[in-house]
């Protein structure tokens, strides 16, 4: 064969290599999940009348080997889990439980201490009625923010008690996490995003760095569904 | 004795290039300075301040300032796209004295582009003057915003906090900016106010809204993974209204 046209061969093949490689190597490290819909739970008296209500029930984790055994992009990243992503319908009530099994230290900023945007600005920490926690004792929070662009404004945010140091084992997770309810009512349909408001990702960038700067982990997506 | 005489040329302007590259000039900056301060002033959000207004209208003094300027190139790049070309190894004869050196006209260039520069200057710092008046104003509202990734709040004097901004109408509002982490940007899109948050300092702004509404707030500056959702809203309302919500929201917050 020609050796020109075998050189030009083998550069076609190993461009089509490189480019499937990088494409393998970002489709695996996007940490995209999946997506998580909310039940239906029949409905609820609020303040705006019986709704339908949903609900759905996350965890937080103080790493990610508990996702795919371990076998992520990042494994020792803080997450939420199973999914970072979710849906949950409009015009409707929603009942979000987070068990943390995560520690915590003191939130930079003690605006996120409070609860915010829920049902009479209420939550439930393992059974007992909270609005505001110790700003020393935030393991994380959940916060949705409050975009309003050609959409209904929402915004919620609730902190997540820490779990004792002495309750962290060395190994594995707590069995005494901290279990957090709260409830709120969606708008019409719209794209949300949220985040974690506790500066959790270690490293850089005021502790804003690695699983704080990074999607799948501390942040995704919240999507109402009309 | 034969006298030499010098070869007649015609005087500069009656030329037919500098003809063309004149009528080609005005009709440049007319379409450049039309184009540019009406239809770019109509993309731009409508005001909500007298503050947005005055840089709307420096906005568009500024593009016919520069009309003439962006014209006249133009003009002369078409003049010199269309004209004749010279096809040969050399040269055509009349290049030799057709290039030549012009300290006025290098002199009235300067002049005339510092004079804009200087004029652009002044106008600007004129106009963003408007937002340190009202810091000085002892009766204004005074709010503090703390930005962090990726959220803001506002803090009242009262106590009151909120995640949204409220505002009363025709009142001077000073704003003291901070941030939690990284570098942000405070921007009242429509009220024409920008004013980098930064960790470990307090940067002031101030703006005298005066249109009940609701407008927009964002980060200007790329502050991380979810920047581009750094964004709330301001509602400016009546001053019974924002009475009745700063009472509420505080009492709110008391009792939280």
């Amino acid at each position: 064969m020609d050796k020109r046209l075998l050189g030009a061969l083998a550069t076609v093949v190993i461009g089509v290599a490189i480019i499937a490689g990088v494409g393998s190597y970002v489709a695996n490290a996007k940490n995209d999940s999946g997506v998580l819909a909310a039940t239906p739970a029949g409905t609820m008296d609020t303040p705006q009348g019986n709704l339908p209500h949903a609900t759905l029930a996350i965890s937080v984790y103080p790493d990610s080997m508990w996702r795919n055994k371990g076998k992520v992009a990042h494994p020792g990243y803080v997450s939420y889990g199973p999914v970072t992503n979710f849906e949950v319908p409009a015009h409707s009530v929603i009942t979000m439980t987070v068990t943390n099994y995560d520690s915590g230290e003191s939130l930079n900023n003690d605006y996120f201490a409070h609860v915010r945007g829920t049902i009479d600005g209420s939550a439930t920490l393992n059974g007992v009625r909270i609005t505001q926690i110790s700003t020393h004792a935030v393991g994380h929070t959940f916060t949705i923010h409050g975009l309003s662009v050609n959409q209904d404004e929402m915004f919620v945010s609730v902190p997540m008690q820490a779990v004792a140091e002495e309750n962290i084992p060395d190994a594995g997770y707590t069995s005494k996490p901290n279990v957090t309810v709260f409830t709120f009512v969606t708008g019409g349909p719209g794209d949300y995003v949220w985040n974690c408001e506790y500066p959790c990702g270690d490293g850089s960038i005021a502790k804003f760095g690695h699983a704080m700067s990074t999607m799948g982990y501390m942040s995704g997506h919240f999507t109402v569904k009309g | 004795m034969t006298e030499l005489m010098e070869p007649q040329t015609p005087q500069w302007w009656k030329k037919a290039d500098v003809k063309k590259t004149f009528i080609l000039w005005i009709i440049c900056t007319a379409v450049i300075g039309y184009v540019g301060a009406e239809f770019h002033v109509r993309n731009i959000v409508a005001p909500a301040s007298e503050n947005m207004s005055s840089i709307i209208s420096l906005i568009r003094i500024f593009t016919w300032a520069a009309a003439p300027v962006a014209g006249l190139v133009s003009a002369m790049s078409i003049t010199v796209l269309t004209s004749g070309r010279h096809y040969g190894d050399n040269p055509p004869p009349e290049a030799d004295h057709e290039i030549r050196n012009s300290p006025k006209t290098t002199a009235v260039w300067i002049v005339v582009s510092g004079l804009l520069c200087l004029f652009a200057l002044v106008g600007g710092l004129v106009v963003l003057q408007h937002d340190n008046e009202a810091i000085l104003d002892t009766k204004a509202v005074q709010v503090n915003v703390v930005a962090q990734q990726w959220v803001w709040n506002f803090d009242y004097p009262n106590g009151a906090r909120s995640e949204d901004l409220y505002l009363p109408v025709n009142k001077p509002v000073v704003f003291h900016i901070t941030s939690k982490d990284v570098k942000h940007s405070f921007w009242i899109v429509q009220m024409g106010i920008k004013m980098d948050a930064n960790p470990g300092y307090t940067t002031e702004t101030a703006v005298t809204p005066d249109k009940i509404g609701v407008f927009d707030i964002r980060c200007a500056e790329l502050c991380g993974l979810l920047h581009a959702y750094m964004q709330t809203k301001v509602h400016v309302v009546s001053q019974a209204d924002y009475d009745a919500w700063l009472t509420a929201q505080a009492a709110m917050e008391a009792g939280a």
